[in-house]
């Protein structure tokens, strides 16, 4: 066979083989060395640092597993959080990430390592990376071959999509969970190939430790169940898919119930009954085999059919009943919220209220994708190809993980995995096609004519050769379910054909670099604990607000202080500032958030008991107006509206808060409601002072607040940071002569008192 | 001032500095921090004052731990825009008491009182001691009181009493009072629900027991004595003899008996200046059943003890001693609601300690050891303590199931199975 360039010849078998390997090796020790490195962009531009709030939870929560081992952190109740609820934190959280934390920990410090925890946790998701490349490369190693996996690996270890969640300091369950899915899926793809028991109790074990580390492991516990369903109905049923689903179904349900927040969840619940439905349907389906394989009648057949599927539909109606009598939660509102995407913001706003629960924005996915967003569809179109049982598998999630990401910004994650294995995929094959060296042999008289102008076709469209591969794609499959007689010799004459391919490709790769450094260095870096502006001169000015704020309050309140806030900054006052809060990131109790929501959206007078109800000592506020900080709690003041509106119906309205022309305001057309709220009141108190009292402007809303601001007598400040952006206050004791503050008040400050009357007596007639 | 309670105070042992209505030293209070213990105003008819003597001024002495006894005069001063502060309701000015019975020599707003028609505040104390008895000699404004349950009279009008303006005497009823009767109601200013003395007890923060107002604060709680009067005091009705016809055997026969009034001022002084009715808690300590030493936790359902020990003030040897008398100690188990509340009663053989027992709620969460007892005429009593509950330990749940006896069952079979194997 002829090939273009000339080949070196006298080498042995063993030596590609070797050489090949050791490339692998070297190309994923430098993967790893990438993913890791673009994820320091964090550290170094700002310091080392847990990153915005549920890490800071995951932070303090691992110091007091490595401080005081596992089981006390198991037991673990925290009086602070939930103020006087409190949190049975061993019972409500995923204890993966930490118990991963304290594992390296440990480890480190029993080699005399004295390594500081802190690090440990800013580092772990960049370690962590690297483990997800080469997961990802073993995952597409099954779909292809080595060599796309390697691309893949590539791929998954600098795109934006996954460094969103994995920087350095963002240390949340995500981190560990990508690399747990991706391995998972290996195992399972792995046991399902071979039929092993061994892997599915392997792709079992990992299972496990992802469900222990991120509630979304509800994905893995439906994908593999759906893959497993279509290859039933495929009519791919084999021994080896029996093993493989079995054998994970049973050791992962087993050992994920012993994860006490999951607890009986997947025996009780409808987000698992479809792991389950399909274990049932397989024991049918494997016993039907078995009687077929013995009785030869006709008859016996027709019968084992209607037996089984008369079974299915007795099982699927138990099923119903028993959702219908409740011994099976029915779907959650969250599941819901992910068909209807208007659902959340009607019935369950504290969802709808997490900006990354939003549907997802087009250029999004640009940003966090780039090409391979292109490519993807081509990689999923030449899984049809050969459509062996792991292609159906990146087909159904390629399509279940397409859907979300559109529905969430959040899940946006969970399909950047797949987008690389089929981009990989795709590339590979158009790299394979194209380095391939080897001509094809002559073509026959008949195919000449066609030949040249399907080559030609993928040099004029070689500018998006996204698209030409998929075509040519098309056309591959179209050929071959068109005439299966006539093999028709397929490849690439000539170099000069190829050089342009392979150039335009390594373009798009070296692009994607460039897209991907930019994107991690300026979007996905940022702490958000602490932000960057920059100076006239270009220079980077540091806004330590939040700090300053936390800091103040570990300082200068007593140990039992209670602060309240909007639960956004929950996590970060109990870890930074060390005080317990009323709410927090973990939004588990929904009257209790609104019960915030409600004393920031009241009056004064409204709210004041509730504080006092609540032991508040400190509110805090988040004030962006004099620095222009657009995630300040004025923007986000509606939502607790909301919130508090579905509580508490009567008292809260949501329109009160606008003006009669239906606008959010806060200048001086503010609506009475809005005026007199306390979060309102706490936002702009002395406002206008620091103006010299005329002419304030906000500058995220960019509207002037009246002259004469709010007054305050419940509440009286105790603290505002240098950028105006954390604003304490102390809340009021009673009065020691009963009356209330409001009144006291107007006394200290001299007023004349109106003479009450006394209401009960009689009035005299006239 | 003609007074006889500061003879009668020295005595006692207190020090008394005097200080005429103008004078500017010595301040009432210096750097934030009050000069003196107790604070009478006696000045009544004075219409100006120092610089610092101001409602302001007075309420802030309050908060910082001051008595105050505070009489008011027939004008308006800085006392009439105080009054309303502690839901205190003075009628117009120049219009004293008056009473024209019993039929007596006296002008008609020179009026006796009889201590013994109430016992004030209340049946479980009162603010004169056994030692008053007779009628109490008194001359000034009566006052009406607002609807405040910190306010409490002490010495009530006569009920055939009401207040008048005498100076327009053919009327009686100045304009004025008609006035104030529109806007305040039919009876205001007449009858036995009008006090001529009454008592304050500040309130002292509230208390959530947590984070800046922790601790007890007994100390911080002072006491108010709004007198109608400073007559009340004087020698001249201290000496005044009291007229009464007592019935016997001849008729009528008129009896002249010793004014109450040098008694009564010493035990109002006594009950202004935290002699009497003074409470506090001296310890709190909580345990679980058979266990010593006070737990960080307690878990769901645990049997709990609680003990507190109170005692009271003894003015006479100036000590602290046990205290047993109260019956209506409660102890509340909060969290954000009370989910126990439980009579807390005195331990015969322990003097001054009371004591419960009670199962903590099957609930977790942070809960507060309450005691709020607020009685008129005592210090408030209140302390919090907070500690949190939480669910068993993983070790802490029982270890038989019943929901579990057929796996015990297999379990049995399984080991006979291999008995018989062996």
């Amino acid at each position: 066979m002829s090939t273009a360039p000339p080949l070196p010849q006298n080498i042995s078998a063993s030596t590609v083989a070797n050489t090949t390997s050791l490339l692998r090796i070297l190309a994923l020790g430098l993967i790893s060395a990438a993913a890791i490195a673009s994820r320091l962009f964090a550290v170094i531009n700002f310091e080392s640092i847990i990153h915005e709030f549920d890490p800071w939870f995951n932070y303090r929560a691992t110091r007091v597993l490595a401080a005081k081992g596992f089981y006390e952190f198991w037991n673990w109740f925290d009086p602070t959080a939930w103020y006087p609820l409190g949190r049975v934190v061993g019972g409500t959280v995923y204890p993966g990430l930490m118990a991963t934390s304290g594992v390296i920990y440990n480890f480190l410090h029993y080699f005399n390592l004295p390594v500081d925890i802190r690090n440990v946790c800013v580092l772990l998701a960049p370690g962590f990376s690297a483990l997800t490349a080469w997961a990802t490369y073993m995952f597409t190693k099954e779909m292809k071959d080595p060599s796309a996996g390697l691309l893949a690996a590539a791929f998954i270890g600098i795109v934006p999509g996954y460094i969103s969640r994995s920087v350095a300091g963002s240390y949340d369950n995500e981190a560990i969970a990508i690399f747990l899915l991706m391995f998972t899926f290996y195992l399972w793809i792995a046991a399902l190939k071979q039929g092993s028991a061994l892997f599915g109790t392997l792709a079992a074990v990992f299972y496990f430790y992802m469900v222990a580390a991120w509630g979304g492991y509800a994905f893995i516990t439906n994908m593999i169940p759906i893959h497993a369903l279509v290859l039933l109905l495929m009519g791919r049923y084999s021994g080896r898919l029996y093993v493989a689903y079995c054998s994970w179904y049973a050791i992962g349900t087993l050992s994920s119930m012993q994860v006490p927040f999951v607890g009986f969840q997947p025996v009780r619940t409808s987000e698992h009954m479809g792991a389950l439905g399909v274990f049932g349907l397989l024991q049918i389906v494997a016993f039907a085999t078995l009687v077929r394989s013995h009785v030869s009648s006709k008859q016996f057949q027709n019968l084992t059919a209607i037996s089984v599927v008369s079974l299915g539909l007795l099982g699927a109606l138990a099923f119903i009943v028993m959702t219908y009598k409740g011994w099976i939660a029915p779907w959650t509102g969250r599941f819901y919220s992910l068909w209807d995407t208007g659902y959340a913001k009607k019935y369950i706003p504290i969802i709808a209220s997490v900006s990354e629960h939003q549907p997802t924005a087009w250029p999004s996915f640009f940003m966090d994708l780039q090409f391979l967003i292109f490519l993807f569809p081509a990689g999923v179109v030449m899984c049809f190809r050969d459509l062996r049982d792991e292609h159906v598998f990146v087909i159904i999630y390629a399509l279940v993980a397409s859907y979300f990401a559109g529905v969430m910004v959040r899940l946006m994650l969970t399909l950047t995995p797949v987008v690389c294995v089929s981009a990989a995929v795709a590339l590979s094959s158009l790299l394979d096609t194209y380095v391939d060296v080897k001509e094809p042999s002559l073509p026959d008289a008949t195919e000449a004519d066609k030949k040249p102008a399907s080559s030609g076709a993928v040099g004029s469209h070689a500018g998006t050769s996204a698209a030409a591969v998929a075509s040519s794609t098309i056309s591959d499959i179209f050929n071959a379910a068109k005439s299966t007689k006539t093999s028709k010799p397929k490849g690439i004459w000539g170099t000069d054909a190829r050089i342009v391919i392979l150039l335009n490709a390594i373009g798009m790769l070296v692009f994607f670099v460039f897209h991907c450094t930019w994107v991690t260095s300026s979007a996905y870096s940022s702490p958000s604990v602490v932000l960057a502006s920059q100076n006239p001169d270009g220079s980077q000015h540091i806004i330590d607000d939040y700090r300053e704020a936390y800091y103040w309050l570990r300082m200068n309140t007593p140990q039992d202080a209670v602060v309240m806030s909007w639960w956004d900054y929950g996590y970060q006052i109990a870890g930074m500032a060390d005080r317990g809060t009323l709410v927090d990131n973990n939004t588990w109790n929904n009257t209790h958030i609104a019960t915030v929501g409600k004393a920031m959206s009241s009056t004064e007078e409204v709210a004041y008991p509730i504080l006092r109800k609540h032991d508040v000592d400190y509110v805090l506020v988040i004030f962006g107006g004099l620095l222009g900080y657009s995630g300040d709690d004025i923007n986000k003041f509606l939502w607790m509206v909301r919130i508090a509106q579905g509580v508490w119906p009567d008292e809260i309205q949501e329109p009160n808060y606008f003006t009669p022309q239906g606008e959010y305001r806060v200048d001086d057309r503010a609506s009475d409601s809005m005026k007199n709220s306390l979060m309102y009141k706490m936002s702009y108190y002395r406002f206008s002072e620091l103006y010299g009292g005329g002419n304030a402007l906000d500058r995220v809303r960019n509207q002037h607040i009246p002259k004469v601001g709010p007054t305050l007598d419940y509440l009286e400040e105790a603290f505002t940071t240098e950028n105006w952006i954390v604003r304490i206050y102390k809340v009021r004791k009673e009065d020691p002569l009963g009356r209330d503050l409001k009144t006291a008040n107007a006394f200290a400050q001299g007023k004349k008192r109106k003479r009450g009357r006394v209401g009960s007596r009689r009035r005299a007639i006239v | 001032m003609g007074s006889k309670s500061p003879s009668g105070l020295i005595a006692k042992g207190y020090t008394v500095t005097l200080r005429a209505p103008k004078d500017e030293q010595p301040l009432l209070i210096q750097d934030g921090l009050p000069n003196f213990s107790h604070v009478t105003l006696l000045a009544s008819d004075n219409k100006h004052f120092a610089k610092d003597i101001t409602p302001q001024s007075l309420v802030e002495l309050l908060t910082l731990g001051t008595n105050l006894m505070l009489t008011v005069g027939p004008k308006q001063n800085l006392l009439t825009s105080l009054a309303p502060e502690f839901s205190l309701l003075l009628p117009p000015p120049a219009t004293p008491l008056v009473s024209f019975f019993p039929e007596r020599s006296d002008p008609a707003n020179v009026v006796s009182i009889d201590i013994k028609s109430k016992p004030t505040p209340n049946d479980t104390f009162s603010v004169f001691s056994a030692a008053v008895e007779g009628n109490i000699w008194f001359s000034g404004t009566p006052f009406a009181l607002g609807s405040n349950p910190l306010l409490f009279p002490i010495l009530s009008a006569p009920a055939e009493s009401f207040a008048a303006d005498l100076t327009d005497a053919p009327g009686l009823v100045s304009d004025a009072l008609v006035e104030a009767s529109e806007k305040g109601g039919e009876g205001l200013w007449a009858g036995s629900s009008l006090a001529v003395v009454a008592g304050f007890q500040t309130l002292i923060g509230g208390g959530t027991g947590h984070g800046a107002d922790s601790g007890p604060g007994e100390d911080k709680q002072a006491r108010v004595v709004w007198v109608g009067g400073s007559s009340l005091f004087s020698d001249e009705f201290a000496n005044k003899k009291v007229v009464e016809k007592v019935k016997d055997e001849q008729g009528l026969k008129v009896v002249e008996k010793p004014s109450a009034n040098k008694q009564a001022a010493l035990d109002i002084a006594a009950w202004a200046f935290q002699e009497r009715g003074v409470l506090r808690i001296d310890s709190v300590s909580h345990r679980k059943v058979n266990t010593t030493g006070t737990p960080e936790m307690y878990t769901t359902n645990d049997e709990i003890i609680y003990n507190v020990k109170i005692s009271s003030f003894n003015p006479i040897n100036r000590k602290w001693e046990p205290y047993s008398a109260i019956k209506d100690l409660q102890l509340e188990f909060t969290m954000l609601d009370p989910h126990v509340r439980t009579a807390l009663p005195a331990v015969r053989s322990i003097p001054g300690t009371y004591s419960t027992r009670f199962r903590a709620p099957d609930r977790h969460g942070v809960f507060k050891f309450v005691i709020n007892h607020k009685r008129k005429g005592f210090t408030h009593l209140h302390h919090t303590a907070t500690v949190p509950v939480v669910p068993p330990r993983h070790d802490g749940y029982a270890r038989f199931l019943s929901a579990a006896w057929p796996y015990y069952a297999a379990g049995d079979a399984r080991e006979e199975k291999k008995s018989k194997k062996e």
